[in-house]
């Protein structure tokens, strides 16, 4: 709510100053979008537009087969990663002993990328030669090379970073839900999965679809634990990275950090609209549920 | 134990614990088939959580729970006789009306005709006809709790739960929609359990009330009954507006017991409970059979007292008196009949019929 | 259809008190009391075992003795040594102090665009302007600690600009490769979650705080010390806890902006790792989750980090 009494400049100066610091925070992403337009690249006093280097990075075999990876990993992680901070979320509901396991649930948060990757891969080393000596001692080949580090290994690794992000969109979501109402439900004769799908779904969908995106993007943006945990294959954030300490900033470069700021610009754009509109509609009808039905 | 195929609800036994603390110990209850029972009692005295059990939301710690004759203590919600009406916000918001009410058949795989001519009839039923294309978020109140009940209804369960359907609605509503509670359970005629802290709703509609408290069953009776002769303290205290008085037995005769109040001693009739002499217990009088009276006549008790207030309620007032030892009485007469007001200070006897007086040994 | 149509499964209707009616092994298999109860356990087990064991177990490992391409088994400190009695650990307290001044700086800018929001935006806009800050956090960070290099360099964006307008006729050479470029690269890469955590504990003042205060004639600067501040510490602990673990602990930064020797945690840990010294990785993580646990244990202690929760349980 405004002030009444406040001054209307101080006011309009404070929203200035919030919109300026997200504009700084978006300016040097925005920079290099402009820079991976200009045929001359950085630095150059000519500026000329070109989708040139575009060309450039989409014609390199390398960098598609990178992307096909990047968005192979980014479909695991989000088929992992969201269904299980589902299930955690609704766990998270119920259970009794919620510091513990929410503390759990959002640790991740708090590890940095690199020790996260490095403690994630001693492990998996470990466990692997853990596994092949079971195997070995079981004469099976079956566990012998679970946690070969791979792309298993870096879904792991990225399911882990990302579930927290999932677990609390999942969670404000379905905090607006009623549980009165799975209740009736089982009382009408609805199994549990029954239930949740007809009743509690439909009215969480656009906590789990959102996070969904959350997770997709993380996952497409990460660069330091997949280059730990990845073994053979390359992201195309990997690419990237290896690109800019090798040859330092290119025009390819700038093309290729330009794609991924667009890629992550137009998804959570187009999510950010969908939501504006669909809780302007969302409000529209709580007004409309304000005035009062007078038929009874 | 009664005969087990007329009882549409029996709970033996049960014990429900949330970690360390226990919200029902040891409750033991039966509901008759076809009845409308209520259960009564303060907030967090475990009647909902009673409740919730026999619908099959909550697993009992330890006992049994057997309803239509089968124990279902096993069993989720959904594989029990039961269906539930819940306080409010329990309808889905993304279905209309129709959907709503239907939902329950559409589980049960019945053609869309079906399920068509059953929810038009149930919402006949409860007075919605018409407003099966509405959502639940344009309906009142009132209409919303309706919804619920159809949807309840229209399943054809033999017990119908009822989790304070009435808490969100306002006094007024609240009055019209017990009565059509009560007229919608008798033309259906199978059991309603009902759950209830507000003891007009509960005398409006119950054949039989059972009053839960601090996790036990306190009594169980019907509301005359509960009203007119309540066996337990608590039921006395919480039902009605009853004077209570402790004491210590000094002598039993079978049918009536001489109690010693500390300050004067009266005789209370015994309701057959054998009593020693030197028990502990209470006396209660209903505020409405208490009178001020300096006039004689056998049978009375009388106390002394002082004239403290009267308040005006309306069609009633209120005097309040004080005993000697500084407890207080609420004398409640009607307000047309009243003479001038006393003057406060001054001494007043109370008087009372002894056969209106009750003991409460507990 | 009949009256009882749930029954016909089991006993019908008056049928004498049978015990409990056996469930098929199919639903006690798939039943609410079989794997449908225990599937829930999953996201618990799951981090369990790939971030709590191995965050239990980088403590151990870090006693091991190094091997030329790997570790075995045993017991020594070296890894310790090596890490405290070089310039590691200089350089390590060096970076902590970098990501301390990120977290001031963090607070001192983005806070009160937390309590600006909560408290002067309408109820109902005010998480749409929250979410203004995922836009910038959902650009790869890797891009945008990348693009503070055009952006600060000595030909980049901001000197061009300046030396355009004529305020400044040199380059400032202070802003890129030093420690103020890795804090300016810090604070720009987690200053939302600062926004985010400060929003989230502002969200647990209720607004009539504000009203009592504004009542009471409090001036601004009182209310935040005595009523926000307190009110939401919480929420800036965890936020401050964040910035400063994952500043002290993201290797890009200081490879990027940080110019030739600027290291941190996760860059110290991550050279480690190239190197093939693993016991040193181990004892570099097992300190910084050592660090972190006992940030958020003291901060638990202080203001009960589990209020910040409150909104959403």
């Amino acid at each position: 709510m405004l002030d009444a009494y406040g001054n209307p400049w101080t006011y309009r100066l404070k929203w200035l100053y919030l919109l300026s610091v997200v504009f700084a925070l978006l300016l040097p992403s925005f920079y290099i979008i402009y820079i991976s337009f200009n045929e001359h690249g950085f630095g150059a006093r000519i500026y000329e537009f070109t989708f040139d280097w575009y060309r450039v990075v989409l014609g390199d075999t390398m960098l598609v087969a990178s992307l096909k990876w990047t968005a192979y990993l980014a479909l695991a992680t989000m088929s992992t990663a969201v269904p299980m901070a589902l299930l955690a979320a609704k766990f998270y509901r119920r259970a009794r002993r919620k510091v513990l396991f929410v503390t759990l649930m959002l640790s991740p948060l708090f590890v940095p990328a690199d020790i996260m990757g490095s403690s994630l891969l001693v492990y998996f080393k470990h466990l692997n030669a853990a596994c092949t000596a079971l195997a070995a001692a079981l004469g099976t080949d079956w566990l012998a090379s679970w946690f070969e580090l791979g792309f298993v290994t870096a879904l792991i690794g990225q399911v882990v970073y990302t579930m927290p992000y999932a677990f609390i969109v999942i969670l404000i979501t379905m905090s607006r839900y009623r549980t009165q109402q799975t209740e009736a439900a089982r009382a009408c004769g609805a199994t549990a999965w029954q239930a949740f799908w007809q009743v509690e779904f439909p009215q969480i969908r656009v906590g789990v679809f959102s996070s969904c995106a959350f997770v997709a993007i993380l996952s497409f943006n990460e660069a330091t634990r997949t280059a730990l945990l990845k073994g053979g294959f390359d992201t195309f954030s990997n690419v990237l990275v290896s690109q800019m300490l090798n040859v330092g900033m290119s025009e390819e470069s700038y093309a290729m950090a330009g794609t991924m700021s667009i890629v992550a610009m137009v998804a959570i754009g187009s999510i950010l609209v969908y939501t504006l509109a669909r809780s302007e509609r969302l409000e529209r009808e709580a007004r409309a549920r304000a005035e009062p039905v007078m038929s009874r | 134990m009664s005969d087990a195929a007329d009882m549409a609800v029996q709970v033996e036994n049960v014990t429900q614990h949330y970690g360390a603390v226990a919200a029902l110990r040891s409750v033991s209850l039966e509901v008759p088939s076809g009845q409308y029972f209520v259960l009564l009692g303060p907030s967090g005295g475990g009647k909902t959580t009673l409740l919730r059990l026999i619908g099959g939301f909550l697993r009992p710690t330890s006992g049994r729970i057997v309803l239509d004759g089968r124990d279902v203590s096993g069993l989720p919600p959904n594989e029990r006789p039961t269906s539930m009406v819940f306080q409010s916000y329990a309808l889905f918001p993304h279905m209309t009306v129709e959907r709503n009410v239907g939902y329950g058949l559409r589980l049960l795989r019945l053609t869309n005709r079906q399920i068509r001519d059953k929810v038009d009839a149930m919402l006949e039923l409860v007075g919605l006809s018409g407003l099966g294309g509405r959502m639940p978020h344009e309906l009142s109140g009132g209409q919303q709790q309706r919804v619920q009940l159809a949807r309840s209804l229209v399943l054809d369960r033999d017990i119908v739960l009822l989790d304070e359907p009435l808490a969100s609605l306002d006094a007024k509503l609240r009055k019209d929609m017990c009565l059509e509670l009560k007229h919608i359970q008798e033309k259906v005629g199978i059991t309603f359990l009902h759950v209830t802290h507000n003891q007009e709703e509960a005398m409006t509609v119950a054949d039989h009330i059972a009053i839960i408290a601090d996790g036990k069953l306190v009594e169980a009776a019907t509301p005359r009954q509960i009203y007119g002769h309540p066996r337990a303290r608590f039921t006395a205290e919480f039902i009605g507006e009853n004077n209570l008085l402790d004491g210590r037995v000094t002598e039993c005769d079978g049918a009536e017991a001489r109690v010693d109040l500390g300050h004067a001693r009266v005789r209370v009739p015994s309701g057959g409970r054998a009593v020693e002499a030197g028990a502990r217990v209470s006396v209660s009088i209903p505020s409405e059979r208490l009178r001020l009276s300096d006039g004689g006549g056998d049978g009375l008790e009388r106390l002394q007292a002082r004239f403290v207030e009267r308040l005006y309620l309306g069609l009633t007032h209120n005097d309040v008196v004080r005993l000697d030892d500084g407890k207080d009485l609420l004398v409640r007469s009607l307000a047309s009949g009243a003479g001038p007001d006393p003057v406060p200070g001054s001494r007043v006897t109370v008087a009372w019929e002894r056969g209106d007086a009750r003991l409460h040994t507990d | 259809m009949a009256r009882g149509a749930v029954n016909a499964r089991g006993a019908g209707r008056g049928g004498t008190t049978a015990g409990p009616p056996r469930p098929s092994w199919r639903q006690r298999v798939l039943g609410e009391n079989g794997l449908q109860r225990w599937v829930f356990y999953l996201p618990a087990a799951f981090m369990i075992l790939f971030l709590a064991v191995p965050a239990a177990l980088t403590l151990v490992w870090s006693f091991f003795e190094r091997t030329t391409f790997w570790m075995e088994p045993g017991f020594t400190l070296f890894a310790y040594e090596n890490f405290f009695y070089s310039a590691r650990a200089v350089n390590y307290l060096h970076s902590m102090l970098h990501s301390l001044a990120a977290v001031v700086v963090s607070f001192v800018i983005g806070f009160p665009i937390a309590v600006f929001v909560r408290r002067r935006v309408p109820q109902a806009a005010q998480h749409r302007v929250v979410l203004l800050f995922i836009l910038p956090f959902m650009i790869s960070e890797l891009v945008r600690v990348f693009a503070m290099r055009p952006v600060l360099g000595r030909y980049g964006l901001i000197n061009t600009f300046l030396m355009d307008l004529g305020i400044i006729s040199e380059p400032i050479s202070a802003i890129l490769f030093t420690p103020l470029g890795v804090i300016i690269g810090d604070v720009l890469s987690f200053l939302p979650f600062m926004v985010f955590s400060g929003f989230l504990a502002m969200e647990a003042v209720q607004r009539y705080i504000f009203e009592v205060c504004d009542d009471l004639g409090a001036p601004a600067v009182r209310t935040f010390r005595d009523v926000i501040i307190p009110l939401a510490a919480p929420g800036i602990f965890a936020g401050s806890v964040f910035i400063f673990v994952n500043a002290l602990g993201t290797a890009l930064v200081p490879t990027i902006l940080g110019g030739p020797g600027a290291v941190n945690a996760g860059l110290i840990a991550n050279q480690a790792i190239v190197a093939l010294d693993f016991p040193l990785a181990m004892a570099i993580s097992a300190i910084m989750i050592v660090t972190l646990v006992t940030l958020l244990y003291i901060g638990h202690r202080l203001f009960d980090l589990t209020r910040i929760l409150e909104p959403i349980s």
